[in-house]
């Protein structure tokens, strides 16, 4: 399964917005394959914070593991945030 | 509002300042009216206010933050709740776009806004003292954002779940390194630490007050320079520079 981030916006940066975003999304897990992975795809998205992140990726990094998978971006506000929610949860997104 | 441009009473209002202060502002050249090329009473074009706003934002933040009773600041920073904030920032996102000496730090620039005006709404939710919600105001000729508030002020917000903070100057320091939620048992408190982490490696500066406490990042610099304020109040205000 591919999500795309663009898909909730251009500019990605409140908690708010991020829980909403998670909330309205999970529905799309319910019938996804044990072994199928996750990737998130960054592309098209102008501007992302760890606030939204934290509560988008960290759930989703908490419920899949390693079967979370980001896609390389060189989107700067992405890369910046996926670093410092790394730091703050004490873990290692998988970024392919 | 006429053909002939906003009445001193319309454009006093849409200042959000006093009649007086706006014939003041007439008499010292601050902020001439249209009177002295058309005649008769004064008046004012849109245009002339809003570039007159644009460039004046942080002293009008930094008034409206200190003023002792609270006030709704004019129309064009006031933003009362998150989803007008958010509107704002893809305004703002269209103005920087505009320019592209800046597009290597165009999506850490507004997300680094995105952080502080989010903390604001975020730790002061039905806990404002006076005016709901902040003040925010970017210029980007002259490369400069600021965002005011006059909630309760970072001290406050982390003595709830660092009840040892003996001040501001500390509190800020603790905001702005550890992980830490004013919001404790909720998982927050990574804003202030991203913001410090992208001004550590870009252009971008910035200096931040709350209480009787200013923190001063140098661009492309992760130090802290922390000291006491000379204009206390209890809000925060952020002026960011690129």
């Amino acid at each position: 399964m591919v999500i795309d981030i663009k898909k909730f916006g251009a500019i990605l940066t409140s908690r708010q917005l991020g829980k909403e975003a998670l909330a309205a999304f999970l529905p799309n897990f319910n019938n996804l394959p044990e072994e199928e992975k996750v990737y998130v795809n960054f592309s098209g998205v102008d501007v992302f914070s760890p606030s939204w992140g934290d509560e988008f990726l960290t759930p989703l990094h908490k419920r899949f593991g390693g079967r979370l998978i980001l896609k390389k971006t060189s989107n700067a506000s992405a890369s910046a945030s996926i670093e410092i929610l790394e730091e703050a949860n004490s873990i290692k997104f998988r970024v392919e | 509002m006429t053909n002939k441009g906003l009445k001193i009473k319309e454009a006093a209002d849409f200042l959000g300042i006093s009649i007086d202060t706006l014939r003041r502002w007439d008499n010292n050249g601050k902020l001439k009216s249209l009177r002295g090329i058309q005649g008769g009473h004064r008046r004012y074009s849109w245009a002339q206010l809003e570039e007159f706003l644009t460039s004046s934002g942080v002293d009008l933040a930094k008034k409206w933050v200190r003023n002792k009773t609270g006030e709704r600041p004019a129309d064009i920073f006031y933003c009362s709740d998150s989803s007008i904030f958010q509107g704002r920032l893809y305004k703002l996102r269209t103005a920087l776009s505009k320019n592209q000496e800046i597009e290597a730090i165009f999506s850490l620039l507004i997300s680094v806004v995105g952080e502080i005006g989010d903390n604001s709404f975020g730790h002061n939710l039905g806990n404002w003292p006076d005016v709901i919600g902040i003040f925010f105001s970017y210029d980007v000729k002259n490369r400069v954002i600021v965002l005011a508030d006059r909630g309760q002020g970072v001290f406050k917000t982390l003595k709830r779940v660092r009840p040892e903070l003996p001040d501001d100057s500390e509190a800020l320091k603790v905001a702005f390194t550890e992980i830490v939620s004013g919001r404790a048992p909720e998982s927050r408190g990574n804003g202030l630490k991203y913001v410090r982490a992208v001004i550590e490696n870009n252009p971008i500066s910035l200096s931040f007050q709350s209480g009787a406490a200013e923190l001063n990042l140098d661009k492309n610099n992760s130090t802290l320079k922390i000291k006491k304020a000379k204009d206390p109040f209890r809000g925060c205000l952020a002026v960011i520079k690129f």
